[in-house]
């Protein structure tokens, strides 16, 4: 597999809204406290209580 | 009771504090290392392109584990007698790194064992891999600030209207944690376009994942938009829209000084020449030597070829399509009820990313990532499994975190400004896929998730801030959760 050259790459490309939307500060605000409670639940599910169980 | 731990990266810094803070003070946490200084290897990208310094990710060990009262050698393990030998019951045999007493051989005398040593950076498996020859790494602080020093004076050159290759990723077929390349890429780039020289480089991504997005775990499908996507359409998106160019299936065989020669899963012989490259060497055990009772050495039944301690894990030889979820370890436990391996040191059942060969019989295959979460995880458990054994006086480990039953959080910096950088902030659950339960990719599509933002630069920013609080052992650091 040579280079593959980017620039001529068939890639889906960001809109301008999607681009706007990634450094908006009250999208990025809120999508910071989604991204916490979603990562909270992953810590949840992956060392609480219910994983350290005893035999 | 001595529950002795080697290393101290995430999983046994982990392991040894929860234990200093479970257990009563008339047992001892002893932590042999041969670093002085602790250090948050997540944010060693940050280093490596000069947006922090060495003392913003490490700090000395010592005064924290006096403080926490848990014993600190400074010293490299080289063997270990987990029957005992002569009149010294079970015990590891270390040389100090301390200047004081440098290479002192010194013999710790232990009840539980924790193996944490983390990887062997092992640049000698590629010619001409590694700081010592021609490629930059951000593997440890050092090589970081080093890489660092190399970027700045690029970058002078650059605005001088010279036109540069930088070359990241990984440097032999066997690389694991693609996900540091890639961090180290995009923040890269990014620093390119903050000092306005982008247009003088071409940036090439190269690596030994069969496509952009496997991250050595067989990529990662999440639902968006109405469509199951897979990482990969992400991943080339981002290229592209970075303009970053890109090889993967690769295996680095050889570095010159201005060239790079690699081949490919078609077989194909290639070569590629460069100005700048960072490229990750792949990981081994740290080199550790296993004795009976007899003083016979029996490192081949607790270590594989590659020297990662083998755990309660099936290392069964199977075929990909054989592979289970069960295979995966649980407790950490050796054949030796007291020994835990950890972290990178545990010996993976095999890889999470179908293993590929190209025609000449070169394996190019990612190695399964086990850092962060999951390292830290284990240390937990490990941790707790061991309070139970001393407490119920049991060799019953009860605490299990399978990856197949673990999921990860993990932020991959795209570039690093609190306004205009960004970081790609994914779940995945679990690791290691599990097609029985979830038949359609393998992982949940509820808790496996991602997006690009500059939410997700804060929150790895956070992560920097809050892990390095809770390694130095502070204040309610505890709540902090791995």
């Amino acid at each position: 597999m040579s280079i593959t050259e980017a620039k001529n790459y068939p890639a889906s490309r960001p809109t301008k809204s999607t681009l706007y939307l990634r450094s908006c500060l009250p999208w990025q605000v809120f999508r910071f406290i989604i991204i916490n409670l979603k990562m909270t639940v992953m810590i949840l599910k992956s060392h609480g209580s219910k994983k350290e169980k005893k035999l | 009771m001595r529950v002795l731990i080697l290393g101290a990266g995430i999983s046994g810094h982990t392991a040894a504090l929860l234990l200093r803070r479970k257990l009563k003070k008339e047992h001892e946490v002893v932590v042999l290392t041969p670093n002085a200084k602790w250090n948050w290897i997540p944010s060693n990208i940050w280093v490596g392109i000069g947006d922090m310094s060495a003392k913003d990710v490490t700090f000395d060990l010592k005064p924290i584990y006096e403080r926490a009262g848990i014993k600190f050698i400074q010293a490299k393990a080289t063997e270990v007698f987990p029957e005992g030998f002569e009149e010294k019951k079970n015990f590891v045999r270390a040389e100090s790194t301390e200047e004081a007493t440098f290479s002192k051989v010194i013999d710790v005398e232990y009840d539980f064992l924790i193996n944490a040593t983390g990887p062997r950076l092992n640049f000698q498996a590629t010619p001409g891999l590694g700081p010592e020859a021609h490629t930059h790494s951000v593997c440890t602080v050092g090589h970081a600030e080093e890489t660092s020093e190399a970027f700045k004076q690029l970058i002078e050159e650059m605005k001088l209207g010279n036109q540069k290759t930088i070359v990241i990723g990984t440097g032999h077929g066997l690389c694991t944690c693609q996900g540091a390349a890639f961090e180290y890429l995009f923040n890269l780039e990014f620093e390119l376009r903050q000092k306005g020289v982008r247009d003088k480089a071409r940036i090439i991504y190269l690596s030994n994942e069969s496509e952009l997005g496997d991250f050595g775990v067989g990529g990662i499908a999440l639902k968006t938009g109405g469509f199951v996507t897979p990482s990969k359409t992400f991943a080339e998106s981002l290229f592209v829209e970075r303009n970053v160019d890109w090889i993967t299936g690769a295996h680095v065989k050889l570095v010159e000084s201005d060239k790079i020669h690699y081949e490919t899963l078609d077989g194909e012989n290639h070569t590629l020449e460069y100005s700048f490259a960072m490229l990750l060497p792949p990981f081994g055990g740290v080199p550790l030597k296993i004795y009976d009772k007899h003083g016979a050495e029996i490192s081949s039944e607790l270590l594989n070829p590659a020297g990662f301690m083998k755990v309660d894990a099936d290392y069964t030889t199977k075929s990909f399509e054989e592979w289970l979820p069960d295979d995966w370890p649980k407790t950490y436990q050796t054949k030796y009820k007291n020994l835990f391996a950890i972290g990178i040191a545990f010996a993976p059942p095999h890889q999470i990313s179908k293993p590929k060969k190209n025609k000449h019989g070169t394996v190019i295959a990612p190695a399964p990532p086990r850092t962060g979460m999951p390292s830290a995880i284990m240390g937990r458990i490990v941790a707790n499994s061991i309070v139970h054994m001393i407490k119920s006086n049991s060799l019953d480990a009860p605490y299990t975190a399978s990856m197949a039953e673990l999921g990860a959080a993990c932020v991959a910096s795209a570039g690093a400004n609190a306004f205009k950088g960004s970081a790609v902030a994914m779940t995945m659950y679990p690791i290691v896929p599990n097609y029985k339960i979830y038949p359609e990719t393998g992982r949940s599509l509820v808790h496996t998730t991602g997006e690009i933002g500059t939410a997700g630069h804060w929150i790895k920013k956070l992560l920097h801030f809050a892990f390095i609080y809770k390694a130095k052992a502070l204040p309610f650091w505890w709540i902090i959760p791995e």
